[in-house]
């Protein structure tokens, strides 16, 4: 099996509702123990597809292979070979992490002896040998989501989809949250996670990028950014962006003026490439700027610029 | 891998899914004390106070007496009404006219009035004639009294008129012997209808609420992502509460027995059969209306209309089935309750077996196959 083996294939695939196209004629491919973020507001289509991948919904058009099973023709087949970590990572909280860990085993068919040793693995491997007895309600919501992991991942399936996994989580949760997945990735795993925090899509290997239900961008994260943001960005602090706007209006040269915090970030042709040139090009218009920074654009920048041309 | 091993595995699969299932939901019933106390409690509790204040049994029913003759045979009369349990003297008057203000009042519900004259009809064989007025709003206490009035008053007049040595020879005489329940006592035909009540109440609700719980916590969705068959998730989610309501039927017939003294004439295998049977086909029940609903307000409230009504008003528990109109049999026809009602009280008061509960079993094991049916095409595989 070469690392370029495409797990997941994706050809028109569309889903209606009605008369509302929640997915509209999708294409992309993901491949063997690659983490691909699916990025999109609320409502893009990002939940709708994970749950035609993940054999739950049926296409309306088009088609899709996970693991080499068709997901119309063997959803069944699909459900095998993957895991599933829905949104609100549903665990049966009056149960104990055992029992939870046990039901899901026996749901996927592993039964007997195989079922304890699975169960102890995903124990260890979620660092809850401690709490196994423990109900499920009172372990905190990073916890939780451990265990929701470790029982999608009982079966040891090839590709984990993992939708919006670490909403309602703390900071902190999910930075360790993301440390497992990175693991779960150099093991072999493909990992399919839906986002909308754009800061954790920088995590991910490709990104694919969901608007009203269509997907606009494919790509790594710099590949998205050398494509859909030109030119070079500065941060200036100390200054008002709407003076900045006045002062700077009709320069052909100036792409972009947001306000990001306490600062401006200011998009500007790629010739002017250093704090200098920037300097010296608001030196004399009146008005007041402080330090002035070259950055690297953000996912941010992408999404705004792709969603502010769609709309 | 060959065929065979292959069919075996995946009924390997099968099992241990279906386990995984029945596993769960029991250490949800386990966890959840209201849960068995709703179970096992309340059937007990209400069977304790239906079966000792529901009665239809008519007795102490007051009575007036006006005694114009004031002779031997009058005062027989009078002792005869007073004989059994069924009347109590509360009054004694002068005039026939003081009768009716009592009746309206309420102080009694029947007068009996013993003209002048009664003694010298009796003696000459005239039809000799006494009155009785009754209150025909309460129409159950009437009717009762109605017939009681007459066989002893049959009886008094033929006792009369032996004495006065003009034997009274009837044309046709009715004898009746009631079988089954000899005393008439409206417990023992009750208390089997109550249980099918009480049952029938629990087992559906129970079911009503699991699956409508698991779409309204989202877990159905992480259910469907596994390779979880609807069968499976169905089966595995009744077992549990099969045997819930096996318990169930094993404490409310106890305590029938030994509170109420309702005779168990028949088998006990016939009656537990029948009670499974009747037990899936009401569990079935609560599931599709969980998996139709998907929401547990609603569940709940649908479980007690589809049971509460048709189990109280068209399974003969109170009203029988054939004094209804056409429509109505019809209607009372579909639901089980009614076959399970005959059922038990052919089994527990008359002693029969299968053979005379066949229609009965049939058609439950009927209603528990469409429902089945049902539920399995509404729990689509596809959540959308």
């Amino acid at each position: 099996m070469s690392l370029d083996e495409h797990v997941i294939e994706v050809r028109d695939l569309s889903r209606k509702f009605g008369a509302f196209t929640a997915v509209d004629a999708v294409n992309f491919d993901v491949r063997r123990s690659e983490i691909f973020g699916y990025l999109g507001a609320n409502g893009a289509g990002k939940s709708t597809t994970i749950r035609m991948l993940c054999g739950l919904l049926a296409p309306t058009t088009g088609h899709a292979t996970v693991a080499g099973k068709d997901i119309a023709r063997d959803p069944v087949g699909v459900k095998r070979s993957i895991g599933y970590m829905s949104q609100r990572f549903s665990l049966y909280l009056d149960l104990t992490v055992q029992e939870n860990l046990q039901f899901f085993a026996g749901a996927y068919g592993i039964g007997g002896k195989k079922q304890r040793v699975a169960v102890d693995a995903a124990l260890e491997r979620a660092q809850l040998q401690d709490s196994r007895n423990v109900i499920t309600k009172s372990l905190p919501g990073g916890v939780r989501q451990r265990l929701a992991l470790a029982s999608a991942l009982i079966h040891k399936p090839v590709i984990l989809f993992l939708d919006e996994p670490t909403a309602g989580v703390s900071p902190d949760s999910r930075r360790d949250f993301w440390r497992m997945i990175r693991g779960l990735a150099r093991e072999g795993t493909t990992l399919f996670v839906t986002t909308h925090h754009l800061d954790e899509a920088e995590y991910c290997d490709r990104i694919g990028l969901m608007v009203d239900g269509k997907l606009v961008a494919l790509g790594t994260p710099p590949e998205l950014k050398r494509e859909h943001v030109a030119g070079a960005m500065f941060a200036l602090a100390d200054t008002d962006h709407r003076a900045l706007r006045a002062a700077l209006a009709g320069d052909a040269r100036v792409l972009q003026i947001q306000p990001f915090g306490r600062r401006v970030h200011l998009r500007v042709d790629a010739a002017l490439g250093t704090p200098v040139d920037i300097q010296s090009m608001l030196t004399g218009r009146g008005v007041a700027f402080g330090e002035i920074q070259r950055i690297e654009p953000t996912l941010e920048d992408v999404f705004l610029e792709l969603v502010g041309g769609a709309s | 891998m060959s065929g065979a091993s292959k069919k075996r595995r995946r009924r390997g699969l099968v099992l241990i899914r279906f386990a995984a299932m029945a596993g769960k939901e029991v250490n949800h019933i386990l966890r959840d004390p209201q849960v068995l106390l709703f179970a096992l409690g309340m059937p007990v509790v209400l069977l304790l106070l239906f079966g000792y204040a529901v009665t239809f049994d008519i007795d102490h029913i007051p009575l007036v007496v006006v005694d114009q003759e004031q002779s031997a045979s009058s005062r027989e009369l009078i002792a005869a009404f007073e004989g059994g349990d069924l009347f109590e003297v509360v009054a004694v008057r002068e005039t026939p006219e003081e009768v009716e203000p009592l009746l309206q009042r309420g102080v009694a519900k029947v007068g009996l009035i013993i003209p002048e004259g009664f003694d010298r009809e009796l003696l000459r064989g005239d039809s000799p004639q006494a009155q009785l007025l009754l209150d025909g709003t309460d129409n159950n206490s009437a009717g009762m009294a109605l017939g009681y009035a007459n066989a002893l008053s049959q009886a008094a007049t033929k006792k009369a008129a032996e004495r006065a040595g003009t034997p009274l020879e009837l044309p046709l005489e009715a004898r009746a012997r009631t079988l089954y329940n000899p005393g008439l006592r409206s417990t023992v035909v009750l208390v089997p209808g109550l249980m099918v009540i009480l049952l029938v109440m629990v087992a559906v609700m129970l079911t009503a609420l699991t699956v409508a719980r698991e779409y309204e916590r989202g877990s159905m969705e992480q259910l469907f992502a596994t390779p979880i068959g609807r069968l499976e998730v169905i089966l595995g989610k009744l077992a549990p509460y099969f045997i819930l309501g096996m318990v169930d039927v094993l404490l409310v017939v106890t305590v029938g027995v030994l509170l109420f003294d309702v005779p168990i004439a028949g088998e006990l295998a016939v009656l537990t059969g029948v009670s499974a049977l009747f037990m899936l086909a009401m569990l079935m029940q609560g599931l599709f209306i969980s998996v139709a609903t998907r929401n547990q307000m609603v569940a709940s409230q649908l479980a007690v209309i589809s049971t509460l009504l048709p189990s109280l008003l068209l399974s003969g528990f109170i009203f029988p089935v054939e004094s209804m109109p056409s429509p109505l049999q019809v209607v009372a026809s579909i639901f089980p309750a009614r076959y399970f009602v005959h059922a038990v009280r052919v089994v527990m008061l008359k002693g029969g077996g299968f053979e005379s509960i066949g229609v009965d079993c049939l058609a439950i094991g009927l209603f528990f196959l469409a429902m089945l049916a049902v539920s399995i095409k509404r729990f689509r595989r596809f959540v959308a």
